[in-house]
């Protein structure tokens, strides 16, 4: 039957191409869409406990995505969360995201940022951050071609470069948070506190304490990376995955039933042969399958080659979007791939076993 | 299943087939009582529309008739599902149909290595396939897909499938129908070796009275019913030589 099944392949090398491609095209979808949102959240949470804060202090209902908060923090509120026992340092932060820069910019206070293990870290330049003044991380540097002393407008506001720092920073841009506050127009309000333990403290009896004194605050530990995972703070993010797969899954199911479907009138004749031949349901239906599912593998195959040639176009020309694609989401590109054209192929496929040997070798 | 011991290959008993078009009946078959030992070749001829082919239907189990018996090799064959019938046809027949019905995608051997494969569920045994092909004049041509051979080679390589299995009859609907005098003449001589020179039982469907002057026994039919009582024919045409040479 193998032999049958590779020639009806090679029979029809357009519907063969074109039912890959779509296949492909899904498996892509999945795994670019979703590699580039992994490598976001990656990013975005390696680098949230890069700053190396014990506490993150949001307002009530946050989520760990600063860009989706507004500022609606009062700056006072530092100085009450400094004196509940066991923090160190509190950094006031307002971050806004930028549509240009397609990326996430910080409005910080260098002084008590820098007590954090996740300070900058100033490769060339001097350390400052007054007025119109901004540290960019040398990945941003590099992508923008920038150095010390050289202007950057962001937020349609004109800045100076006064250091680059090294990569690996909550954001890429930092500048000095009352600009920012009065560039978005929120003066006296930020988004976020990071907060530090003192050293020997008991950090899990800090936080209750944090929230026993702000109990409608959104207060996170942002030294464990699973609760910053949690899905009740990532809002709508599994949901994104779901539809991602679902829509990607469709795309393959709908073109292999077609492709089967219509195949199946294209065959009806040679159908009937294979039934006067004593060819049973059962190999009429492993035949179909079988075709779809080699089909289905290849273009997982391909989707998951184009995937990785996307990933390396859009790191190469967007240094700064990261694209995580593990084999985990190469292994269910491929089942999935696999799976929903074999389902687009069952309808197909019982309809040529039921067929009437009869009336389908009279078929014209 | 009933099986019987007896020496027919196949046979018929009050057989009746009824199709149904919209709101009316239409007779198609009328108590049809058909007998055909192991190793005969008959030919059944009649007018286009009086059953011969709703007959080798039955006959091959591709129908269920709407009354009466099949006895194929001692099964009934009528009183079976579909599934079963299938596995009947798979071990027991071998179909020549007029147009040759060869799957287009596959070559010369592909097509005969096919149905030993449906015979074996799926497992491939690959004896005897270059064999029938040499026998049948055919040794040169086992690559060649359907389009690339004549009527008649094309022909040939269904008898080859059909044989392949051994089956305990040949359903042969019109196997010269599409064929010229020349080919005719050749695929003719073929089923007759099969039938003289390995027993082969044949059951043939045509309109060409040289056809059916080929076979041992002759059977018509007319609106549905046979009309003719047995006839033996003694026919022994000189064919041999144009085997293989077409």
């Amino acid at each position: 039957m193998e032999n049958l099944i590779a020639a009806n392949i090679r029979s029809r090398p357009t519907r063969t191409f074109i039912s890959i491609l779509a296949v492909a095209l899904g498996v892509t979808l999945m795994l670019v869409i979703g590699g580039i949102t992994n490598g976001w959240l990656n990013e975005y949470l390696g680098r949230t406990i890069a700053v190396g804060a014990d506490f993150i202090f949001q307002p009530p209902g946050s989520s760990v995505f600063y860009a989706f908060s507004d500022a609606e923090l009062p700056i006072k509120l530092a100085n009450k969360l400094q004196e509940v026992p066991g923090i160190s340092a509190v950094t006031p932060v307002l971050s806004k995201f930028s549509m240009a820069q397609f990326g996430l910019i910080f409005g910080i206070d260098l002084e008590s940022y820098s007590k954090f293990p996740g300070r900058l870290h100033i490769i060339s330049g001097k350390p400052s951050l007054k007025d119109d003044e901004v540290i960019v991380d040398q990945l941003y540097a590099e992508t923008k071609k920038l150095s010390p002393g050289m202007p950057l407008t962001i937020l349609n506001h004109n800045f100076t470069v006064t250091a680059i720092c090294r990569p690996g920073s909550v954001v890429r841009v930092f500048a000095p948070l009352k600009t920012l506050q009065k560039l978005i127009g929120t003066p006296d309000r930020v988004t976020i506190m990071f907060m530090k333990a003192e050293p020997k403290s008991n950090v899990d009896a800090v936080f209750h304490e944090l929230r026993r004194r702000f109990p409608d605050n959104s207060i996170i530990q942002a030294s464990d990376p699973n609760l910053l995972l949690a899905d009740t703070r990532l809002p709508g993010l599994k949901e994104f995955r779901i539809t991602l797969i679902i829509v990607s899954m469709l795309l393959s199911f709908m073109v292999i039933l077609l492709a089967m479907y219509t195949t199946i009138f294209e065959r009806t004749r040679e159908i009937g042969i294979l039934k006067s031949l004593g060819a049973s349901r059962r190999f009429i239906v492993g035949m179909i399958l079988k075709e779809s599912a080699i089909i289905c593998c290849l273009g997982a195959l391909l989707g998951i080659g184009i995937s990785e040639i996307a990933r390396k176009i859009i790191v190469t020309k967007f240094p700064t979007q990261p694209v995580a694609i593990g084999l985990n989401d190469l292994i269910l590109g491929l089942i999935l791939g696999l799976l929903a054209g074999t389902m687009g192929a069952i309808y197909p496929a019982y309809k040529a076993a039921r067929m009437d040997p009869v009336r389908a070798l009279t078929y014209e | 299943m009933v099986e019987s011991s007896s020496s027919c290959a196949i046979e018929t008993i009050n057989l009746n087939m009824t199709y149904r078009s919209g709101k009316v009946d239409v007779p198609a078959l009328q108590n049809v009582n058909v007998s055909v030992e192991r190793g005969e070749f008959v030919a059944v001829v009649g007018p286009s529309g009086c059953g011969k082919s709703t007959l080798l239907h039955l006959l091959g189990g591709l129908m269920q008739p709407t009354g009466g018996s099949v006895i194929l090799d001692g099964i009934d064959i009528s009183k079976l599902t579909d599934s079963e019938r299938t596995a009947i046809r798979r071990k027991k027949i071998g179909y020549v149909f007029q147009r040759f019905n060869l799957l287009p995608t596959l070559s010369a051997k592909g097509n005969i290595e096919l149905a030993k494969k449906i015979q074996g569920n799926g497992y491939l045994s690959p004896n005897g396939v270059d064999q029938i092909l040499d026998m049948l004049g055919l040794a040169n041509k086992i690559n060649f897909r359907p389009a690339e051979l004549s009527g008649g080679e094309q022909q040939r390589v269904a008898i080859a499938r059909a044989v392949i299995n051994r089956p305990a009859i040949i359903l042969a609907d019109e196997p010269t129908g599409s064929l010229d005098s020349r080919n005719s003449r050749i695929v003719l001589q073929v089923l007759r070796d099969l039938n003289e020179k390995l027993s082969q039982t044949i059951v043939m469907i045509t309109h060409d009275p040289e056809a059916a002057s080929t076979a041992n026994r002759v059977i018509e039919m007319k609106d549905g019913q046979i009309i003719d009582a047995p006839s033996v024919l003694y026919c022994e045409p000189d064919f041999e030589n144009s085997v293989g040479n077409p």
